[in-house]
């Protein structure tokens, strides 16, 4: 049985780690505020590029233009992933749901033949994956979000992948990030933004209807090589963003549930302590009266 | 007469509201869209955006580059760099683009 002194200090230190994470909590309940702002306002704007992005390729030919699929680029098949992670750990599930996701969809690809390359965006993600993979990391950006997210890490990145692609280092280029849904939900998705390609057929002729009366100035194909750079660049931006929202969501949530385990604990380590301090005062009284019987 | 026009960059939405009026400087040259535009896309060089209601000029903007879609009586234009012209404050002299932008800025051309 432990002394009254060791439960003294275990108590107090259960009390100082609840300390820190009850402030934890509230930092990332700030932060979280702030992330999820700069996520939703950039929204808008990503939806209304992807959209006319996806107008604009459903109209022409998809071998003819410098971002559609390159039919002699099917001897290469090399997939370029950037992967979204947070700098920091302490939040949960999160960074680990990211890891599990991308070691699944590595598989899935050097199953089918493809050769993985890595764009690490987080410190985190390339932690836990560059024991296996540091041959084919191209690069590793951290300390990215402090104090915010700044639009130039995007279209840093998004220079190096069309680079890449110009040069037919690499055929397909798909983001990894956590998309923000609430402070308690977050889902990792996987989106691909290159090579472009038109629609599922459904849509096609919904936006067909649409399409055919656009005036396009200058031509579609001049148009084309003008947005998608811009489109994979705002794509990668708004991707940091909802990553960085669901960080803190998820850092929240974690702290929340290490404070509320924080306070039990302390609730049961109080009881025990008291029961053995009355059982310790008991004993004594026990002793001395008899000890006066004796006598 | 009137049309919606929507002004969007990454970080807000600028402007949001229905206008008489916009005029925008295309990549082939300048535009003006009123109601009833015929459908229409295309990317914008450096320049001006005039934006007039009720037969005023109301606002106008600074914009280096983005890309405009007219649809449905609805203007769209996405773009990542816009600061009103009147809140423009060159930053750096001896920059060839800043040097540009406020010549442009100086000289307003359908106030």
């Amino acid at each position: 049985m432990p002394s009254l002194k060791d439960l003294r200090n275990r108590i107090s230190s259960v009390k100082s780690t609840k300390k820190i994470t009850s402030a934890m909590k509230m930092v990332a309940a700030a932060k979280l505020k702030r992330a999820q702002d700069n996520a939703e306002k950039s929204r808008p704007y990503a939806e209304k590029m992807k959209q006319v992005v996806s107008s604009l390729t459903n109209k022409i030919n998809q071998s003819n233009f410098k971002f559609g699929k390159k039919i002699t680029s099917n001897s290469n098949k090399t997939v370029l992933l950037l992967v979204c992670s947070a700098d920091r750990g302490l939040c949960g599930g999160f960074n680990g749901s990211i890891i599990k996701f991308t070691k699944k969809l590595i598989n899935k690809l050097s199953n089918n033949g493809y050769t993985v390359k890595f764009i690490f965006i987080g410190k985190k993600a390339y932690q836990a994956l560059k024991r296996l993979h540091s041959q084919s990391t191209l690069e590793n950006i951290s300390d990215f979000a402090n104090p915010s997210i700044k639009f130039e890490i995007a279209s840093s990145v998004r220079d190096q992948v069309l680079e890449l692609f110009d040069s037919r280092e690499i055929s397909e280029c798909h983001l990894i990030y956590t998309k923000f849904k609430s402070a308690i939900s977050q889902t990792v998705e996987a989106q691909k933004l290159l090579p472009v390609e038109s629609e599922s057929d459904i849509d096609n002729e919904e936006n067909k209807k649409i399409n055919t009366s656009y005036d396009y100035e200058p031509s579609e194909e001049v148009l084309l090589d003008e947005i998608i750079p811009r489109n994979i660049a705002i794509q990668i931006h708004s991707g940091l963003l909802e990553n960085l929202a669901s960080e803190q969501g998820s850092r929240m949530t974690a702290m929340d549930n290490a404070t509320r385990n924080a306070n039990d604990m302390i609730d049961n380590l109080t009881l025990f302590y008291n029961r053995s301090r009355q059982a310790l005062i008991t004993k004594e009284l026990i002793e001395i009266i008899s000890g006066a019987e004796a006598v | 007469m009137s049309f919606k026009l929507e002004i969007i960059s990454p970080q807000s939405t600028i402007f949001n509201d229905d206008v008489d009026l916009c005029i925008l400087p295309g990549i082939e040259g300048d535009f003006g869209i009123l109601k009833n535009h015929t459908p229409f896309l295309t990317t914008l060089r450096l320049g001006i955006a005039y934006i007039y209601k009720e037969k005023k000029l109301i606002e106008t903007y600074l914009v280096s580059g983005g890309v405009v879609e007219v649809s449905d009586n609805q203007c769209t234009l996405l773009t990542e760099e816009i600061v009103r012209s009147n809140e423009f404050i060159p930053s750096n002299q001896e920059n060839e683009i800043d040097k540009k932008k406020e010549k442009i800025v100086n000289k307003l051309f359908y106030s």
